[in-house]
Parts: structure tokens; C-alpha cells; sequence
């Protein structure tokens, strides 16, 4: 389902400065597995979601996801295959505070013009799914972290994509908050979806639904 | 069957000038005021110039001045009968004509005097002599330009006016109605009477006129026959209609010049806005660009809806700014601006700007302005989005 070959990533900050991210990276992740990438911070976890979800391109190396290389795509087409294969729940949720949780969660589906009713549907289903019915009109950044992050989950999942990335998904929740996530994580597992996590929190070690957890350390796979 | 428009990027778009409320407030203000001062321009401008047009249109073809050391003196109207035997004359009319001023409102009026058996060097002054008697039972009638009649009715004189004579003696002249003629600029200021009581009101002698006005049957020859006038009247100054729209556009072309530069400033002040919106954009809209792209919308969505969103602030703010300057120019009658071009009048009464419905200028000042916004706000939109979205939300 996805595949990393040989994939070094490097930042150039000037002439002068590089960033080595990732460093001949080879990485396999079946559908349907649910994949923990551990490391400490800028170990370069982040950049491999980044890769997968196509929000940037490997310096060399390939990235296959569905045999199909996604890392040399033109731009237009990395978006058209995020809209349709990716659900991206980032650290800091990237939602846009003065919008209500309604037009955050819809934001995907805006450029196809579906019809009103479709969308009513599809976000029937994952506001329920995802418990924030309740606050479809709020104003965003008028809620809590807790919601914030749902909403966030909401809208990867309004495209029902078959790949879900969550970038350190609970480093601004708490303990109950980040379990709570981990419950609707183990429900997208039974709903068959390929998962990429990247964290350091330990909560994530040691779950039973986790099919692998890989360890990153300075832009290499260690384990 | 599928909307072709989207409905849901442009409230997206609504949604973005919505949500930075004191940023697109201050856009569709300076955009409003920007395109109403060059509609305003351009509105008066046109409105004057149809004006001077229609006033030249209706110039004499020669008039005919006597000159007594460089200054223009009352001509002999004994003089019509010789001028009328030149080959290719079709009429001479002697005409009485002059300004009074009236030092109540601190105006000039002009004083036309018209005998009803000759033929009316102009088609409005037809009208009236066909419709009034300017001298009935020994009273004397006037028929008032519009301005005449507001600036009379303001100084409660509603059905007589008693003109003060060279001599100190008063003439009284009672109000016979007011005249249209084809432009506000002919007869606003405009009082039309019998000729005997203009030259009552002027001191003047009966068997004078103030100028002689030639009709030539053929205007190719209007050149030729102002040179034979003055071969055989040499004391006299010889105008013919050419002098006269030079000397008009002379005077247009140079207050074209002072709302040129206020035209200048107003393009250079909305340039400057363009310039300072293309040269980026706020970390708030590079880092929503970039969350757009990273759930899947594409370069073209994004310059869509930035599309639709620069489209309906420029093209609001250009509505309203039109919409304005018609009020300004054609409701108010353009305070202040209006000075600039008739200014040299203080002494003159106050004319209406006709409407000239000109749509060249709409698209023109459209197309100054509502593309221009487009752009600055594309151009720097379309450089963020072209970014790896990773980058962008970093």
C-alpha cells in the first residue's frame, strides 16, 4: 500500500545550511496496518508523513502509495490525490479558528461543488461518528482542545480516505483527551484504514490494535 | 444536473472578507473613494464637455465687432445692409447683448435683446420671441435662464425686476417665464428681453447694436467672406466660429489639465495600494493557503476562490463608488469639484451638469481599478500556493 524506497529528505535552509530530515529511508506499510513512528523531536517522523501525504518531495528516493508514485507528482495532482486517499490530522489541527466547526469539517469537499444533500450526508456520518454534532455551529476557536482535535479528525475523514496520518495527535491534549483519541483511533482501525502515527507519547506504545511501531532516530529507522 | 458555479467557494470567499472585517472595510473605503473621485472626474468632465460641444455647435458663423483703440465699441447696424450685399451672405443680424450685475447675489447676468420681426440668430431665441411678447401696452416682458430665475427668487423678486441704468434711473422689467435653450451653459445666466429695453438698460443708442452676427450659405467660404468684411470695414474685428472653438477648447483643455492631475494622484495613490497588496501576504493567509492545499485543494482552487474573493470586494467597492459619484455629480451638482472647472465664474450663476450616460467611462474606470485589485491579490496567492504545502504550513 505505501512504500518508502531509498528516500533521503533534505531542508536547505541558505547555501550554507542543510538539514538532513531522513536519510535513505525504506519503509512498507500494508492496507488496513496501523503503524506507530516513535522518535523524539526532529527525528524526522513528521517529514515522513509529509511524504506520504505528498505535502512535500523526497530530495531523492521514491515514494509508492497503491503502486503509484506519488513523490514526482505535479502539484495540482499531489492535492487531487490527497483529497481523495488522505486524511491528515496535524499537531496544531490547522483548522481555521473563525470558521464554525460545519465549514471547517466541509473544507475538503468545497473544490468538488458536490450537492448540498451529499454533504449534509457525509457530514451527518462523521460528526456523529466523531461526537460533535452538538457544535456544528460553533465558532471554532471557541472550543476546547479536546473538540478542537475532533474536528480536526472530522474533516480527514469527510473524504473517507483510505490512509489516515495523525502527526503527534495528543501533544495538546490530556491524559483523558489523548485515551479518548485512542478510542476513535482503534474505531478507524475497524473500519479498515491504512494508519500512520507519529509520536513520542508513550500512551501510544504497547496497544493492542498497533500492528508496528518503528523507531526513528535522526532521519534513519532504527528498529 | 451539477452547478456549474460554486456555491460553496464563493461563501468561502464571502466568509474570508467577512473574517478580517477591519482589513476589508478599509479596502472597500479606499477603493470607494478612489473610484468615485475618478467617476466624479470623468463624469464631469463629460458633462461639460457636452455642454461646450453643444455651445460651439450653436455658435454664429462671423461676428462682426467695431474696435475704437484696441476695445470693442457699439457697431453702426447700418453697416447689416452693406455686409448683406457680399456674394454668399445669407443674413446679417445686428445683435444687443451685455452684462448686468447684480450686486445682491454678487452675479453677472447676461442681457440678450431680441426684436421679434427680425430672424433669431438662434433657434431657442425663435422659440421664445413666438411664445412671448417682450413689449405689451408699454411694459416690458424678460424671459429668465433657470439660474437667473433661482438667483432672482432668492432675492424675493418673483415678478418684476427694476434694472439699475447707466444713468441712476430704474427700468422696470416684468417676468414672462423661464427658457430652456438645448445646454444649461447657453441660458442659465441668460436674460432675454425686447431689444428696446436692453438698450434702455445699456444706454445705448437706438440705431446701434453691440455686435453684428453673418450667416454664410456655404461654411467653406465663412474664411473668405470674414476677409471681405474686413477689407471693407477695416476698424472692425472680424470673429469667425473657428476663433471661437479654439478659444472654447482653449479654456476646456486647461481645466482638463487641473482634473488630469487630480486624476494623476487618484491612479497613483490606488497604484500605490496595489503595489504594497501584491508585494505579499499576511502569515495568517500564507498559513490558510497552505492548510487548504494540505486537505486536498488544488492551485486552481485556490486562486478560484481568491478569485471570487477580490472580485466581490473590487467590484462592490467600484459599484459603490460609481454609484456615489452619479449622486455627487448629477444629484448635489458636484460641490467643490465643479469649482475647479467653472471657477472662473465666480460672477457667473451656478449651472446644472446635464446627465451624459457615457459607458465608455463606467468600463474605463472598471477596468482601472476592479482588474488591477484581481491581480494584486492573485499574484502574491498564486506565489504561496505554488509552494510545497509543507513548507507553507511550517
Amino acid at each position: 500500500m505505501i512504500e518508502l524506497k531509498n528516500v533521503t529528505k533534505i531542508y536547505e535552509i541558505n547555501k550554507n545550511n542543510k538539514i538532513i530530515a531522513l536519510e535513505n529511508i525504506n519503509l512498507k506499510i500494508d492496507e488496513g496496518e496501523l503503524v506507530v513512528l516513535k522518535g523524539s523531536s526532529g527525528s524526522g517522523k513528521s517529514t515522513i508523513l509529509s511524504l506520504i501525504a505528498a505535502l512535500s518531495k523526497p530530495t531523492s528516493g521514491e515514494v509508492i502509495v497503491d503502486n503509484k508514485q506519488i513523490s514526482k507528482l505535479p502539484d495540482n495532482f499531489a492535492s487531487m490525490y490527497r483529497r481523495d486517499n488522505i486524511g491528515f490530522i496535524f499537531q496544531k489541527y490547522n483548522l481555521i479558528p473563525t470558521l464554525s466547526v460545519k465549514e471547517n469539517i466541509i473544507l475538503p469537499l468545497v473544490p468538488l461543488n458536490p450537492d448540498a444533500q451529499d454533504i449534509q450526508k457525509k457530514l451527518d456520518v462523521v460528526t456523529h461518528r466523531f461526537n460533535i454534532s452538538h457544535k456544528e455551529n460553533a465558532i471554532v476557536r471557541n472550543l476546547s482542545g479536546g473538540e478542537q482535535q475532533r474536528v480536526a479528525i472530522a474533516r480527514a475523514n469527510i473524504n473517507d480516505p483510505k490512509i489516515i496520518i495523525a502527526d503527534e495527535p495528543t501533544a495538546n491534549l490530556d491524559e483523558k483527551l489523548s485515551l479518548h483519541f485512542i478510542d476513535i483511533l482503534r474505531e478507524l482501525k475497524a473500519l479498515g484504514k491504512t494508519i500512520v502515527i507519529a509520536t513520542h507519547d508513550p500512551l501510544f506504545f504497547d496497544l493492542d490494535f498497533v500492528d508496528r511501531e518503528i523507531q526513528i532516530h535522526n532521519g534513519k529507522i532504527i528498529l | 444536473m451539477k452547478n456549474k458555479i460554486n456555491i460553496y467557494l464563493i461563501e468561502y470567499a464571502i466568509n474570508a472578507i467577512l473574517r478580517q472585517k477591519a482589513k476589508s472595510f478599509f479596502i472597500v473605503l479606499v477603493f470607494t473613494l478612489l473610484t468615485f473621485l475618478l467617476s466624479s472626474i470623468f463624469f464631469i468632465t463629460n458633462s461639460i464637455k457636452y455642454e461646450q460641444d453643444a455651445t460651439v455647435n450653436s455658435l454664429p458663423q462671423i461676428i462682426v465687432q467695431k474696435i475704437k483703440a484696441g476695445r470693442h465699441y457699439d457697431i453702426d447696424e447700418n453697416v447689416v445692409d452693406k455686409i448683406l450685399e457680399i456674394q454668399g451672405v445669407a443674413d446679417v443680424i445686428p445683435r444687443v447683448w451685455g452684462y448686468y450685475y447684480f450686486a445682491n447675489a454678487g452675479v453677472n447676468f447676461s442681457i440678450v435683446g431680441l426684436d421679434e420681426y427680425e430672424k433669431q440668430y438662434k433657434n431657442s431665441f425663435d422659440k421664445i420671441v413666438k411664445k412671448v411678447e417682450l413689449e405689451n401696452n408699454n411694459k416690458s416682458f424678460m424671459v429668465l435662464g433657470r439660474g437667473v430665475e433661482k438667483v432672482m427668487k432668492n432675492n424675493y423678486y418673483k415678478k418684476y425686476f427694476n434694472f439699475i441704468k447707466p444713468n441712476g434711473t430704474l427700468k422696470k422689467v416684468n417676468f414672462a417665464g423661464v427658457f430652456d435653450a438645448d445646454t444649461e451653459l447657453e441660458s442659465n445666466d441668460v436674460i432675454v428681453m425686447s431689444k428696446e429695453s436692453a438698450k434702455e438698460i445699456f444706454d445705448m443708442d437706438e440705431n446701434k447694436a453691440t455686435d453684428i452676427v453673418v450667416k454664410v450659405s456655404n461654411p467653406k467660404e465663412i474664411a473668405m467672406i470674414a476677409s471681405k468684411i474686413k477689407l471693407i470695414y477695416p476698424d472692425t474685428r472680424i470673429i469667425t466660429s473657428n476663433d471661437l472653438k479654439v478659444s472654447y477648447q482653449n479654456i476646456f483643455d486647461y481645466k482638463s489639465g487641473v482634473f488630469l492631475a487630480i486624476f494623476t494622484i487618484s491612479l497613483f495613490t490606488f497604484f500605490m495600494i496595489i503595489y504594497d497588496k501584491s508585494s505579499g501576504l499576511s502569515s495568517e493567509e500564507k498559513r490558510e493557503i497552505g492548510i487548504l492545499k494540505a486537505i486536498g485543494w488544488t492551485i486552481d482552487d485556490v486562486l478560484k476562490e481568491k478569485f471570487y474573493e477580490s472580485f466581490i470586494i473590487s467590484f462592490f467597492a467600484y459599484t459603490l463608488g460609481v454609484g456615489l459619484a452619479f449622486f455627487y455629480v448629477y444629484m448635489l451638482n458636484a460641490p467643490l469639484l465643479q469649482n475647479i472647472f467653472t471657477g472662473y465664474s465666480q460672477l457667473k450663476t451656478s449651472f446644472e451638469l446635464p446627465f451624459v450616460f457615457d459607458i465608455q467611462t463606467l468600463f474605463l474606470v472598471f477596468f482601472l481599478s476592479v482588474p488591477s485589485y484581481i491581480g494584486a491579490t492573485i499574484i502574491p496567492s498564486w506565489r504561496v500556493a505554488t509552494l510545497e504545502a509543507d513548507e507553507v504550513i511550517r
